[in-house]
């Protein structure tokens, strides 16, 4: 279990964090998003020590982060960083032994990871000789090469194509649930976020303004929304009681309004094509969340 | 981990990672080819031996022809032939066919005559005459041989300043010069290449920033340590081996001299190289920040000539003590013998001082700048920052 407790951090006259609490439990991914400069490469930072906090605490399973529980942490910072003119391979090793790996234990977990993260073949190339694409495996590889106990991972879906985001997506998901690593990682793909993530965090302008499972948020936010899509008709319940329409096909009922009414108003005035419950995205909600917290 | 584990580990891939580089292999060939060239030319042009060729006719040929054998030094041979008349000696000379001739007890030498054959010549026709004086005066063989054989003057060493002395001298502080700013700089360059690449947050994510900059200046002078020993030992080595320049017995304590100080100078100035790199972010201000630096170098380095000609001056005392200038200063005058033990001492003692502080100084500044990016700090804040917990 990961947890931050009442996390602050001040820049000069700007509050990078606000008091931020948050617990990451085993086998949980935790998604941490929010729009650029909310705090979370700060949070990140404070707790893989890189940054000192100006309050507050990041412990792990139960006492305070020092330098020999950091160690066990894969982190994927957010201005990306290998050595340019040492070789993929070379490079994961050294990573591994920097975390305390044996010479042969780091040898045979940089081969196994360049294998899984499919850059097995360019394990003897300068890293700057790789695509932007391939780079970004390998420095998956040197978050994961020796095997941590918590992974944090700062926007590492960020300049993957198509087959790298499923590599990583397979990765994440069986390292936290067969391994039972919590994972953080934050993200401004939200559609990724809310397939791979059992719970979220949003936070705006160094303060949490949202966090828990990704339905709790759902159930506590969502609006009685509903789908509507009748042949032929743009707006068909436009002055019907009760219901407002909020975009194409969408409408809000109020509270109290019978859904199965509406359907059978529908159904008077054409085919109905599409009628059921609103299913409110991430997207939605993060706006939602962002926009109620403007002050 | 241990913090030397850490340390051994970073060092390592320090070592590893250049001496693997192209750049790295080139200048350690290209050094090692210098000085075996050295070595070479100066045998070259040293030695060798030269041989003369000489022709004798008329009167008392053989008898010169004799002691030009015994004469002939140990650096020259000389050829004797007998051309059939005086003219037909002249004309060869002349063809340049002979070095020299005699003919009828004269000399004849061509337009641009080797003083030392000349010498050699007048020297065994004057023994030929002495021996023939000698013998009309009545004396025997023995005695004639006795007379004619005198002894050298036994030569006594005065000591005082040798000019192999200087010359390894010379070399040694060339190269600590060059070493102690070269493999500086490789430090200042390594430093601002983890902060450009942001590979150094990964880094010290898992160790701390005093073994990451003790690990790397390690690593880098190890390998400056080895390189050096390396092209010290060949070129001595090629100089033996070539016989043809006598090393004066002060050589080995000079070359452990030099590798001492490389060591303490490079410790020395691998904390300065390390504070500028630590303070700027990109390759483009490595020149400009490691500019005071190769001042100070430089400065140090000129002074020394100074303080090789006049090794018991003030300024040699002084230059002596300092630790900025010792380490091109002190293997230069050992070399000429100008360096009184308790200086070597107290040189030594305040070189350790020097390193021991600013090896904690640099490590403070480094740690807190490190991990920063964007414009050059002034070197003012960074102090500002190492007195700060």
């Amino acid at each position: 279990m990961l947890e931050l407790r009442d996390l602050s951090k001040r820049y000069a006259d700007v509050l990078a964090l606000d008091r931020v609490s948050l617990d990451v439990g085993p086998g949980e991914i935790s998604g941490f998003v929010g729009p650029n400069g909310a705090g979370k490469t700060t949070a990140m930072r404070i707790i893989l020590g890189v940054l000192v906090a100006d309050s507050g605490v990041v412990a792990w399973e139960g006492r305070p982060l020092d330098a020999e529980s950091r160690r066990r942490i894969g982190y994927m910072p957010e201005e990306r960083g290998l050595y340019p003119k040492m070789r993929a391979g070379d490079q994961l090793r050294y990573f591994a032994e920097l975390h305390g790996l044996g010479p042969d234990d780091a040898a045979a977990s940089a081969e196994r990871w360049m294998e899984r993260l499919g850059v097995a073949d360019r394990a003897g190339d300068a890293v700057e000789e790789l695509s932007l694409g391939n780079q970004q495996r390998v420095q998956l590889g040197a978050a994961l090469v020796h095997s941590p106990d918590l992974l944090v991972l700062d926007e590492p879906f960020s300049g993957l194509d198509p087959v790298g985001v499923e590599v990583l997506a397979d990765v994440l998901t069986t390292e936290s649930r067969e391994r039972g690593l919590p994972v953080i990682f934050s993200s401004h793909q939200l559609d990724l976020v809310e397939r791979l993530c059992d719970s979220v965090a949003i936070i705006r302008s160094g303060r949490l303004v949202a966090s828990g499972g990704v339905d709790e948020l759902r159930e506590g936010r969502a609006e009685n929304l509903w789908e509507i899509e009748i042949a032929g008709q743009a707006d068909p319940l436009d002055g019907l009681p009760g219901a407002h329409q909020v975009g194409p096909g969408l409408v809000a009922l109020d509270s109290g309004v019978d859904p199965q009414s509406v359907l059978d108003h529908a159904r008077r005035i054409g085919a109905v094509e599409r009628f059921g419950r609103h299913r409110t995205t991430l997207a939605e909600l993060f706006r939602e969340v962002i926009a109620d917290d403007r002050p | 981990m241990t913090g030397p584990r850490a340390i051994r580990l970073t060092a390592w891939r320090e070592i590893r990672e250049r001496a693997r580089s192209r750049a790295f292999r080139v200048g350690v060939a290209v050094q090692i080819l210098i000085v075996i060239a050295i070595v070479v030319v100066a045998a070259l042009s040293d030695g060798g031996t030269t041989t003369y060729k000489v022709g004798l006719t008329g009167a008392e040929a053989a008898e010169i022809g004799r002691e030009l054998s015994e004469q002939s030094a140990a650096d020259a041979e000389i050829e004797v032939s007998t051309p059939a008349s005086a003219a037909a000696a002249r004309s060869e000379v002349a063809a340049g066919d002979l070095d020299a001739a005699v003919a009828d007890r004269a000399l004849i030498v061509p337009a641009d005559p080797d003083d030392e054959l000349t010498a050699l010549i007048q020297l065994a026709a004057g023994r030929v005459e002495s021996e023939s004086r000698l013998r009309a005066a009545g004396l025997d063989s023995a005695q004639i041989e006795a007379a004619l054989d005198p002894k050298p003057l036994p030569i006594a060493d005065a000591g005082g300043e040798s000019g192999s002395g200087s010359g390894i001298a010379f070399a040694g502080t060339l190269l600590l010069y060059i070493a102690i700013f070269s493999f500086g700089f490789v430090v200042t360059t390594g430093i601002v290449e983890e902060k450009s690449s942001r590979v150094v947050e990964l880094i010290l994510a898992a160790i701390r920033p005093s073994q990451l900059l003790a690990g790397k200046v390690i690593g880098i002078g190890l390998l400056g340590f080895a390189q050096l020993a390396a092209v010290a030992g060949i070129g001595v080595a090629a100089a033996l081996l070539s016989g043809q320049i006598e090393l004066p017995s002060s050589t080995l304590s000079t070359l452990a001299l030099v590798l001492v100080y490389f060591l303490l100078g490079y410790a020395l100035y691998s904390c300065a190289f390390a504070v500028a790199g630590a303070i700027v972010s990109r390759q483009e201000d490595v020149g400009s920040v490691t500019t005071p630096l190769s001042i100070v170098l430089v400065v140090g380095y000129l002074l020394s000539f100074s303080t090789s000609d006049d090794p018991s001056g003030a300024l040699a005392t002084i230059c002596t003590l300092l630790p900025p200038t010792a380490p091109m200063v002190v293997p230069a005058r050992a070399a000429v013998d100008g360096l009184p033990t308790a200086e070597l001492i107290a040189s030594l003692v305040l070189m350790l001082l020097a390193v021991a502080a600013l090896v904690r100084l640099a490590g403070r500044i480094y740690e807190r700048a490190v991990l920063r990016v964007g414009a050059p700090m002034k070197l003012t804040e960074g102090l500002r920052l190492a007195r700060r917990g």
